[in-house]
């Protein structure tokens, strides 16, 4: 069944779009994550345009992330402090992503940028997860020496200390404001939530206690891709809500079979399966910028 | 569709009986119609068929007069960037050149190609056939610029070339089909059909259609595009919305 995307200008299988969410629904809900690093790419490959599959895909994040938001939020796992600081840097994170995202479409990049950014990101995530994994399931059986809570490095030194309860930390502010901001900003480039990136940080980088993580996170990843999708809707013009809500409809399904599912594998394989798959995208994107294109110029509409 | 089709029966059934008289009625050697004057895009539009019909004083067909039927989209500004390798290695858009109208849709055809029916000069002074169309451009000046937003929009089907030749029925009456693939820019679309006599053009008619988004895909983007910020918002809660619904409609235990 063929719809009329309204903003991306374009007719496409209704049934493929519901597809790929639930595919993707089915794979986030699976290993825990968003799925926004997997659905843009996706949507790249089906013929979007590059800005509406960034903007429509932090768009999806938001309704993606909502749920598992609010049954945080119910059990006390949300620290808000902590939140609002990350918050405070995604927000000038994202403002400077979509003015670099609006450049970028002058100069006819925006293509080479989108995926120059997936292959960089996801490469180096995909590898570092693939190796923690492997070492954690060789450590495995074996006592393994105790790990610190948090290292004390030199944050620690840094000004504008505040006390965060529920993280249980009394640390300065610019740590989490800078990492807010790096996702903010690769929120706006890529259409991805974040939150494969933020959580690592959150537990390596800033130290935080591990019950909160999640739920921070998520609180983090639902406000920097509602300010995404709004500069997108205002400065590009880019979100199709059409799309949105189709990628919706299979994704909310999706990940609810996902998550049944991965309560079934150890944490292990599933972050090594993650990695992999990770990788995998990168690795595809990768060969799409070196392999001698099919179509030397491409057509597009100058704005 | 089916409506449309009726409504060109009946309007050529009317054409063909009330022909004569009205025939003599005017000096035009030429009448012409489209079956529809409104193309509208759905959120189902998948593509859609015009029917250009009409009829001549005097025999249509070999020996006799020739039909052209032009037709073209609203222009818009495109840029075609060629690709280089960055040091062999990742490829990017290199070189642009920029074309600052180009129509969004181009259909050429007649009872045979224009370039049978016309000398040279005229039919590029007429801008009939693809190659030529005025396409000013900015920029890198190759004419393989040139050729690849052809190739592009001929491939897109958006730019038709004697695709299918005008269809004579008994000498006198004339129709061929408009094909409009579902990426059709909305905008004012004119038509001429001209009557070509001993290779001169001796009469043309020009008609106009509109291709119109209605129902939701037309509300959608013009609140994204009159109200930016409320659509943002829209956006934004209905999101939300439709994830928390979701995952209360799915869970499962």
């Amino acid at each position: 069944m063929q719809v009329y995307l309204p903003i991306a200008e374009m007719s496409v299988d209704a049934v493929l779009l519901i597809g790929i969410g639930f595919g993707v629904g089915w794979l986030s809900g699976l290993f825990g994550v968003g799925g926004g690093f997997l659905l843009t790419p996706l949507l790249l490959l089906i013929g979007i345009p590059a800005p509406v599959a960034v903007a429509s895909g932090a768009n999806q994040t938001i309704g993606a992330s909502v749920s598992g938001l609010m049954a945080q939020w119910r059990r006390g796992n949300v620290d808000f402090r902590m939140g609002f600081v990350l918050f405070a840097g995604g927000l000038l994170g994202s403002v400077l992503g979509v003015q670099l995202f609006a450049l970028l479409r002058r100069l006819g990049q925006v293509d080479l940028a989108v995926s120059l950014f997936y292959v960089v990101v996801l490469g180096t995530v995909g590898a570092l997860m693939v190796m923690e994994s492997v070492r954690a399931m060789r450590r495995r059986g074996r006592p393994g020496g105790r790990r610190k809570l948090h290292e004390h490095g030199w944050a620690h030194g840094l000004p504008f200390k505040i006390r965060f309860r529920k993280s249980r930390l009394y640390m300065s502010v610019i740590p989490p404001m800078l990492i807010g901001f790096a996702i903010g900003l690769l929120s706006a480039v890529m259409g991805v939530g974040g939150g494969f990136m933020l959580v690592p940080a959150m537990i390596y980088l800033l130290g935080m206690h591990t019950a909160v993580v999640i739920g921070t996170s998520l609180f983090q990843v639902v406000l920097v891709t509602a300010m995404v999708t709004l500069l997108a809707a205002i400065q590009l013009g880019t979100v199709d809500i059409l799309l949105t809500l189709l990628l919706l409809l299979g994704g909310v399904a999706g990940a609810q079979f996902g998550a049944a599912m991965g309560g079934k594998l150890r944490g292990e394989e599933t972050r090594a399966l993650l990695g992999l798959l990770v990788l995998a995208v990168a690795l595809g994107l990768l060969w799409d910028l070196v392999r001698p294109p099919v179509q030397l110029f491409s057509a597009q509409r100058e704005y | 569709m089916r409506g449309a089709a009726r409504l060109l029966r009946t309007t050529l059934l009317a054409a063909l009986l009330g022909w004569a008289g009205l025939a003599r009625a005017q000096d035009a050697a030429l009448v012409a119609a489209l079956s529809q004057a409104q193309v509208e895009v759905t959120t189902g539009f998948s593509g859609a068929g015009l029917m250009v019909f009409g009829s001549t004083d005097q025999p249509i067909g070999p020996g006799g007069d020739e039909i052209l039927v032009l037709a073209r989209g609203p222009t818009r500004p495109m840029v075609i960037r060629r690709k280089i390798a960055i040091a062999g290695l990742i490829w990017v858009n290199g070189p642009a050149a920029r074309f600052a109208a180009v129509p969004g849709y181009y259909m050429i055809t007649g009872t045979r190609p224009a370039w049978q029916l016309l000398p040279e000069p005229e039919r590029q002074a007429n801008g009939l056939g693809l190659d030529a169309l005025p396409l000013d451009s900015t920029g890198a000046r190759a004419p393989a610029f040139r050729r690849a937003l052809l190739e592009q929009e001929t491939a897109s089907g958006l730019w038709v070339e004697d695709q299918t030749p005008v269809v004579i029925e008994g000498n006198r009456l004339f129709h061929v089909r408009l094909p409009l693939p579902a990426t059709v820019p909305t905008g004012v679309y004119k038509v001429e059909v001209l009557l070509v006599r001993s290779r001169r053009i001796v009469a043309r008619q020009p008609l106009t259609f509109r291709v119109d988004r209605v129902g939701g895909a037309d509300r959608i983007a013009s609140v994204a595009d009159d109200q930016p910020l409320v659509y943002g918002i829209i956006c934004v809660l209905a999101a939300g919305l439709a994830g928390w619904l979701g995952s209360v409609v799915f869970r499962r235990g």
